[in-house]
């Protein structure tokens, strides 16, 4: 009762994921428009998706994402808010783990008539650019694994939290 | 001798069968994925003893066919002996089973297992006490871990049926106890 | 003596009161977490996200890496030409059921290009067994395993569960319905965990009538992989409407069931890798035989030319009822011994998408699979006959259905 009612100033990290989520939220806005208007965007090291699969039912993940980092980036001190901080970045780990792993999957096969295991030229290549936003957002959520231990470890030496 | 791991689903029992026979049941974190009964051999001061894992049941009194195996596997063996497994941040619920069966004058060992799960809710649970009022063994136990297994299997001789009305008098003793303790 | 529940309660109430001590409670984390996956605004995000984890780890791991990347290579490059080449007696029919049926071209036998095409029992039905069904098996049976210890899956239900109770089912009728997805047969085990009579007949018919086994959703993806979505969405609608209706329908009740939410828990390696190591063991054991014989008998069955023989009877009602070209016929009647097998020789014939779309449909409802079957007799006879009787409507009226939206939207 007494967090809510008190004025939250707002803190570094809650700056920092409200950022993160303004910019989970515009990749996931473009992946869908994208994929309704049937096209697919590349920009230097960035390639938004525009497939149904991936952008329309995958863009509709990192929005989510987005909206739950928006969300949850008011008064982080309150668990429920920063769990919903933690679930926007769950979220975008789903999507960007599900893209590289496809690269690792397409990696390692030599192809049709090739070898039966790919050249280490080959191998490479596939992990290069461009990747998807959420593989781009990827290191800047994993920021929240900082503050989950941080958490963890004031809570375990008070035993008083909300 | 046979004796019977029983109590709610996602409790343990799974969990604590394969540990005490080797053998390979599913354990799952959910409830219901015992519908049926396995049966296993283990051994206690180098007796082989059939040990049975029953699927979880909330009564005595069935509610769907998993249930039902339930509580036919405990009436058709009268003369087994009964490890009650019961989740310590649920005792509770876990100990109206309990006592439901000790009721119908079984010999019965409580587990009462989950003890991590209950720390984490700031449960903390009195296990001697509970075996005074009770006067059967009551251990606590961590399955997933292994802790306290070897001291379950080793109290288990001491499995022995009881009155409730022993058990009403002790809780009455122990209360009366613990009230004369509070007043300096 | 026995106790009333009351006065039971009431000595329980008394030994806690002296035993047990609850400190502060604390929110952890995990519980927040765990509160965020049930409310539906948040909960149903995170439930399509971790749906779209599923799938795609499910299309990359076993149709990219293990099916095109390696089996199809093996199997068309190497086992497949070299068994063509060894196995005696090119065109006859034991030749034919084993090794390729190949195909009759300006008068003179001519071999298959593909396992796809060839149908023989150590070509196709070992392709299909092996290079198909096994990665896809194995990568559904290692995420489910993944998502039940860490608790996922009572929370999915309670998700779900305002919708099944419109049909009749509790929350937790989804997992049956998700194991379904696995392997039909442990998916009819688990409708012990429903209440009463009418939810178990009503949840098992609908498994072995809508749900598509991983077996078949691995062979979807790979020869059908642009229309699955459509053939998966048809099911799920049907699934949805017959279940509606079959409440309805059938006698009894349906009560309500509380679901008991466990805490999320770290998954143990070892506890997964056992349920694997069991589930592709049984697989070997059960579905590989089956899978094996089922090719045979269908081998056989084409070379005596039964099938051609009822598909030929059948025609008129696949044609005209269903809206599917006749070459269709084989493969839906040879559906009832292989549903494998079958959507690769539907894949194989030329038609439209939306017949395509049909034909897949078609067979996915179809009768159970054999060791699905079996499983349904142990739970009682009765039941069987009156799911058989079912399912035989649901085909027919299901299969018109679709034709007629088709028809309506313009596609058929
Ligand atoms: N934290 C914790 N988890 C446990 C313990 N015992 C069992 N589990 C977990 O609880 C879940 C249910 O166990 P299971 O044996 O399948 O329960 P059953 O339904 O009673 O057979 C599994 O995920 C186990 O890993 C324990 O002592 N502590
Ligand atoms: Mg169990």
């Amino acid at each position: 009762m007494t967090e809510e009612s008190l004025p939250s100033s707002p803190s570094i990290a809650g700056i920092y994921f409200a950022l993160l989520g303004i910019a989970t939220v515009a990749s996931g806005l473009a992946e869908l428009l994208l994929t309704a208007s049937g096209s697919e965007f590349v920009y230097g090291i960035l390639e938004i998706p525009g497939d149904i699969f991936r952008g329309g039912w995958g863009g509709f993940v990192v929005l989510s994402a987005g909206l739950l980092y928006l969300s949850g980036a008011r008064n982080m001190v309150d668990i429920h808010q920063f769990a919903k901080v933690v679930m926007g970045s769950i979220l975008i780990w789903i999507i960007a783990g599900c893209d590289i792993f496809a690269m690792i999957a397409e990696s390692i096969p030599g192809g049709e008539d090739g070898p039966w295991l790919n050249t280490l030229s080959g191998f490479i290549e596939t992990y290069a650019p461009p990747y998807s936003p959420a593989v781009l957002l990827l290191p800047f959520s994993l920021v929240v694994i900082y503050y989950v231990r941080k958490r963890v470890f004031l809570e375990g030496g008070g035993r008083n939290s909300s | 001798m046979k004796i019977l791991l029983m109590g709610h689903p996602n409790v343990g029992k799974s969990v604590f069968f394969n540990r005490l026979t080797g053998a390979n049941v599913t354990e799952s974190n959910y409830p219901g994925t015992t519908v049926d009964y396995t049966k296993g051999w283990m051994k206690i001061d180098g007796k082989d003893v059939e040990l049975v894992d029953v699927p979880g049941t909330f009564s005595l009194d069935p509610k769907d066919k998993a249930e039902e195996v339930a509580v036919a596997m405990l009436h058709e063996n009268r003369g087994a002996l009964v490890i009650s497994v019961i989740d310590a941040s649920k005792i509770e619920r876990g100990l109206y089973l309990a006592l439901e069966i000790i009721e119908e004058g079984y010999p019965l060992v409580i587990a009462l297992n989950m003890r991590d799960v209950a720390e984490d809710k700031n449960i903390l649970i009195d296990a001697d006490k509970l075996e005074r009022i009770l006067d059967i063994p009551v251990v606590s136990t961590v399955a997933i871990s292994g802790e306290g297994i070897k001291e379950l299997v080793s109290r288990v001789k001491e499995a022995k049926p009881v009155d409730v009305d022993d058990i009403i008098s002790n809780a009455t003793k122990a209360a009366d106890v613990g009230a004369a303790g509070d007043v300096p | 003596m026995k106790l009333s529940a009351e006065e039971r309660w009431d000595l329980i109430d008394r030994i806690s009161k002296e035993t047990v001590t609850f400190g502060a409670y604390r929110h952890t984390l995990t519980d927040a977490i765990g509160e965020l996956t049930i409310k539906p605004l948040t909960g149903i995000p995170i439930a399509i996200a971790v749906l779209y984890g599923f799938w795609s780890l499910f299309g990359s791991f076993a149709g990219t890496l293990c099916t095109d990347g390696f089996f199809v290579k093996f199997f068309d490059g190497y086992w497949l030409p070299w068994l063509q080449q060894v196995f005696p007696g090119q065109g006859n029919w034991f030749y034919v059921i084993m090794v390729d049926a190949g195909g009759i071209e300006s008068g003179e036998f001519v071999l298959s290009e593909s396992s796809f095409e060839s149908f023989g029992v150590l070509t196709s039905g070992l392709f299909l067994a092996i290079g198909v069904v096994l990665p896809a098996i194995f990568i559904f049976y290692l995420m489910l395993a993944i998502l039940e210890d860490i608790g996922y899956m009572p929370r999915l239900a309670v998700l779900i569960d305002t919708m099944l109770h419109r049909i009749g089912l509790h929350g937790y009728a989804i997992v049956p319905t998700i194991l379904s997805l696995g392997c039909n047969v442990p998916g009819v085990a688990a409708t012990r965990i429903l209440e009463t009579k009418k939810q178990r007949f009503i949840m098992m018919t609908l498994l072995a009538i809508f749900i598509p086994c991983g077996a078949q959703i691995g062979i979807m993806e790979e020869v059908v992989p642009d229309l699955i979505g459509w053939i998966m969405l048809y099911l799920i609608i049907g699934y949805f409407i017959f279940g509606y209706i079959l409440n309805k329908i059938v006698p009894g009740r349906a009560p309500e069931f509380l679901i008991d939410v466990p805490p999320y828990r770290r998954p143990l390696a070892r506890n997964i890798g056992k349920k694997i190591y069991g589930r592709v063991t049984g697989f070997f054991k059960v579905a590989l035989p089956f899978v094996l014989l089922g090719c045979v008998i269908v081998g056989i069955l084409y070379q005596m030319g039964v099938i051609q023989w009822l598909g030929g009877v059948l025609a008129p009602i696949f044609v005209g009822w269903f809206g599917v070209p006749p070459e269709t016929a084989g493969p839906l009647v040879a559906a009832f011994l292989r549903k494998d097998l079958a959507v690769a020789q539907l894949s194989t014939i030329e038609m439209t998408e939306y017949q395509m779309i049909t034909s897949v449909v078609l067979v996915s409802i179809y009768f159970p699979c054999v060791a699905t079957f079996a499983m349904m007799l142990k739970e009682g006879w009765k039941d069987l006959l009156w799911a058989l009787a079912v399912l035989a409507v649901v085909v027919f009226v299901y299969g018109g259905l679709i034709h007629l939206i088709g028809i309506l939207l313009g596609v058929a």
